[in-house]
C-alpha cells in the first residue's frame, strides 16, 4: 500500500502529523486533475499580480492623448486622416510599443496597467462577495436543518422569496440609488448570493443531524449552539469549500455585467468597466475589449475548473 | 446498595406522526439503585431504547413526547426541569453509550479532541490536566498505546476500540448513572466480552449504576442485577436476573428464554415464539401479548393485566398470576 490516505493505518505519529497527513491525502487527490490544478496555478498568478503588480506597472488612471489606441506589442492598426490642406485621405499606420505592450485604450491609457487594476478589484469582489454569501448561507442553512421545525419552515420560505427575486433588479435599483460603488456592489452581492449555498448546506446538514455523534453530543451535555458549530459546520466545510470556489465566478462575472452597463464603481477599473469602454470602439481598437474579455474568461473558466477538482477530491465518496 | 438514585414511574413517550400515535413508551416503571445493573430485555423495537433515552429527553422532539409519567433522579424532576438544567446532568450525572461507534463519534475530529473537549466544558480542566485524565480513561479502558490513540481519527480505529473510546467518552464526567444502549450489538464477540468486563469493571470499581438494555438473554446473566423484560412500551416482568432466568412467570418470558439455544438438549430446530413484535402505532387491547400468548384467557384481550408481585420483589403483569391473588383474597 503506496497510497496516503485516512484509512492507511500509521504508527508513531503526532496529532500535527495525521493533520498534515490529511491535508496531503486532499493534495495528492487534487493532484491527479490536471485541468484543476491548472486553474489553481493561474489563480495563484493572477491572485499574486492583482497583489503586487499594480506597484510595477504605470498609473492605469494617467491618460495620453497622442498614444491613444496604440494596439498591442507585435500588431499594427491603420488609421486614416484626413489632410485639410491636400484635402485628401492618408493613411499612418501604428506599431505597437514596447512601454504599452498590451496597447492603449481610446484615452492613451495603458492597457496593461488598466487589465492588472482590474484583476485587484474582480477578485477582491469575488473574494469578498462569496465568502459573506457563503458565510450567511452555511449558518443560515446549518441553524435551519439542526433546530428545524417552524425555524426550518421560516427560514427556507424566506430563502424561496430570496431566490425567485429578481437580484439583479434589485442590484440595479440599489445602485441607482445609493450611487455606485464597490463597497455596495460587494454588500448587495454577498447579501442576495447565499441562498443556493444555504439550500445545498440545509441538504447536507439535515443527513448529519440524525447521525449518532450529534445525539451523542447532546447526551454528552453540548449545548446547541456548540453542536451547531463545534460539530455540524465542521462536516459541512468541505461542502462550502467546494460551493465557494464554485460561486466565486458568478460574482465576478455579476460584477462585469454591471460595470459593462454602466452600473459599476466609476472610480475603480474593473475587468467590466474596461470591456464597457471596449465595446465602443470595436472598430478601431478590437483589444480594449477582447484582453479584458480574456482575462475574465480564464479567470472563470480556472475557479470552475479548480472547484470541480476540489469536489471530487473533498468528496470521499468518489474515488479520483 | 439500597439506595435509589433514578426513579421511573409510569412513564409514556408517545411519537405523533402523520400515520398515528406510536405509543413506544406507554406506562413504563423502574427504578435503579447505586451501583447496580438493570437490564431492559426486550425484541426490536418494544421501546427500549427510547425508554432509556426519555430520561435525558434525548428523542426527537417533535415528533416525540413524554405525555405522562414521572422521572426523578435523585430527587430532581427530570420530566419537567428546563432545558438548560438537563443539559448539566446530561453526560456529568447520566451518560449514555450508543449502540454504533462508528456514527457516534464525529467523524471529523480525533479520539482526544472529543473526549478532552468533554473534560474542558463540564470539569473546567485546561488541556494539559484534560489530557491526562483521557489517556487515564483510554488506560481503564484498555485501549493499548493510550497517548498514541488520542491522536487518532474514528476512521483510523477498529470497531472495538471506537466502541472502548465511545464509553471513555461518556464517562469523562464521571457520571452516576450509565445507560448502554446495545453497546455490543455492532462489535465481534470477542469484543463483546472485552466490553461486558469493563461495564462489570466500572460497575465494581466506580459503584456505578448502569442501566443496560439488550436483547441478549446471556448478557443479562453476565451482567445483571436485576432485569426488566419490555413487551409492547411495558414492563411485563421484573425481577433479579436469577429469578428471570430460572423461574420466569411471563408467557413472554418464558418464551424469550426458550428460544435460546440449549447445548445439552439434542433439538435440530431452535424455538421461536409464534407472531411478530406488536406494531406500536397499534398496540392490541388488554395485555399487549395476548396474541401470541399461548395460555390466553379470555380476560387477557379485554382488561390490562395490573403488575402484582408473586415473589419477594418478582413483579408481573399477567392475568395468570392476578387470578391466582383474587383467588386467594
Amino acid at each position: 500500500m503506496t497510497e496516503v490516505g485516512p484509512h492507511v493505518k500509521h504508527k508513531g505519529q503526532t496529532i500535527a502529523h495525521f493533520k498534515s497527513n490529511l491535508l496531503r491525502y486532499y493534495w495528492e487527490r487534487l493532484k491527479k486533475n490536471k485541468l484543476s490544478l491548472a486553474g489553481l496555478t493561474f489563480i495563484i498568478f493572477i491572485a499574486i499580480i492583482g497583489l503586487f503588480g499594480p506597484i510595477f506597472t504605470l498609473d492605469p488612471t494617467r491618460s495620453d492623448f497622442n498614444l491613444a489606441n496604440t494596439p498591442p506589442l507585435g500588431f499594427t492598426r491603420q488609421e486614416s486622416i484626413y489632410d485639410i490642406k491636400s484635402n485628401e485621405f492618408t493613411t499612418r499606420i501604428i506599431e505597437g510599443r514596447i512601454d504599452h505592450p498590451l496597447g492603449t485604450d481610446s484615452k492613451g491609457r495603458d492597457m496593461l496597467a488598466m487589465l492588472i487594476a482590474g484583476a485587484r478589484i474582480s477578485l477582491l469582489v469575488g473574494l469578498l462577495a462569496t465568502g459573506l454569501a457563503i458565510f450567511w448561507g452555511t449558518l443560515i442553512g446549518v441553524i435551519s436543518a439542526y433546530l428545524g421545525g417552524w425555524v426550518d419552515n421560516v427560514l427556507m420560505r424566506f430563502t424561496d422569496i430570496m431566490m425567485t427575486f429578481p437580484f439583479f433588479l434589485l442590484l440595479v435599483l440599489i445602485v441607482f440609488v445609493y450611487g455606485p460603488s464597490l463597497l455596495i456592489i460587494i454588500l448587495v452581492i454577498g447579501l442576495t448570493g447565499w441562498t443556493g449555498a444555504a439550500r445545498l448546506i440545509r441538504s447536507e446538514a439535515l443527513s448529519l443531524r440524525t447521525r449518532d455523534f450529534i445525539t451523542a453530543s447532546r447526551a454528552l451535555g453540548a449545548s446547541d449552539i456548540r453542536i451547531i458549530f463545534n460539530h455540524l459546520i465542521p462536516n459541512v466545510i468541505s461542502l462550502v469549500i467546494v460551493i465557494a470556489t464554485l460561486s466565486i465566478p458568478g460574482v465576478i462575472m455579476a460584477e462585469a455585467a454591471l460595470s459593462f452597463i454602466g452600473l459599476g464603481d466609476p472610480m475603480s477599473t474593473s475587468w467590466g468597466t474596461i470591456l464597457n469602454a471596449g465595446q465602443h470602439t470595436l472598430d478601431t481598437s478590437w483589444w480594449v475589449a477582447v484582453e479584458p474579455g480574456i482575462c475574465l474568461f480564464l479567470t472563470v473558466l480556472s475557479f470552475n475548473f479548480l472547484g470541480d477538482g476540489l469536489r471530487d477530491a473533498l468528496d470521499p465518496r468518489t474515488s479520483v | 446498595m439500597n439506595d435509589v438514585i433514578l426513579e421511573v414511574n409510569n412513564l409514556k413517550t408517545w411519537f405523533f406522526t402523520r400515520r398515528g400515535i406510536v405509543k413506544a413508551v406507554n406506562g413504563m416503571s423502574y427504578f435503579l439503585q447505586r451501583g447496580e445493573c438493570l437490564c431492559l430485555v426486550g425484541e426490536s423495537g418494544c421501546g427500549k431504547s427510547v425508554s432509556a433515552l426519555s430520561l435525558l429527553r434525548l428523542f426527537d422532539s417533535p415528533p416525540g413526547k413524554i405525555v405522562d409519567g414521572k422521572i426523578f433522579y435523585k430527587g430532581i424532576d427530570l420530566r419537567h426541569c428546563e432545558n438548560e438544567q438537563l443539559r448539566k446532568i446530561r453526560g456529568r450525572d447520566i451518560a449514555v453509550v450508543f449502540q454504533n461507534a462508528q456514527s457516534a463519534l464525529n467523524p471529523v475530529f480525533t479520539i482526544g479532541d472529543q473526549i478532552m473537549e468533554q473534560i474542558k466544558i463540564h470539569k473546567k480542566m485546561n488541556t494539559r490536566d484534560a489530557q491526562s485524565k483521557a489517556i487515564a480513561l483510554l488506560n481503564e479502558m484498555r485501549i493499548p498505546d493510550a497517548r498514541r490513540a488520542l491522536q487518532l481519527y474514528p476512521h483510523q480505529m477498529s470497531g472495538g476500540m471506537r466502541q472502548r473510546a465511545m464509553i471513555a467518552m461518556s464517562l469523562s464526567c464521571d457520571p452516576e448513572v450509565l445507560v448502554a444502549d446495545e453497546p455490543t450489538t455492532a462489535v465481534d464477540v470477542t469484543i463483546r466480552a472485552q466490553i461486558m468486563s469493563i461495564l462489570q469493571e466500572l460497575k465494581v470499581n466506580r459503584n456505578m449504576s448502569i442501566i443496560f438494555i439488550t436483547h441478549d438473554l446471556s448478557q443479562v446473566n453476565d451482567i445483571g442485577d436485576r432485569a426488566a423484560v419490555v413487551y409492547g412500551g411495558k414492563i411485563v416482568e421484573i425481577a433479579p436476573v436469577k429469578d428471570i432466568l430460572t423461574s420466569p412467570a411471563h408467557p413472554y418470558t418464558e418464551g424469550l428464554i426458550s428460544c435460546l439455544p440449549d447445548i445439552s438438549a439434542d433439538r435440530a430446530r431452535l424455538s421461536s415464539i409464534p407472531g411478530n413484535a406488536p406494531n406500536l402505532l397499534d398496540i392490541p387491547s388488554g395485555c399487549p401479548f395476548h396474541p401470541r400468548c399461548n395460555k390466553v384467557m379470555e380476560i387477557c384481550s379485554q382488561t390490562e393485566p395490573v403488575m402484582v408481585n408473586i415473589k419477594g420483589v418478582h413483579q408481573v403483569a399477567c392475568h395468570l398470576y392476578t387470578m391466582k391473588i383474587e383467588k386467594t383474597a
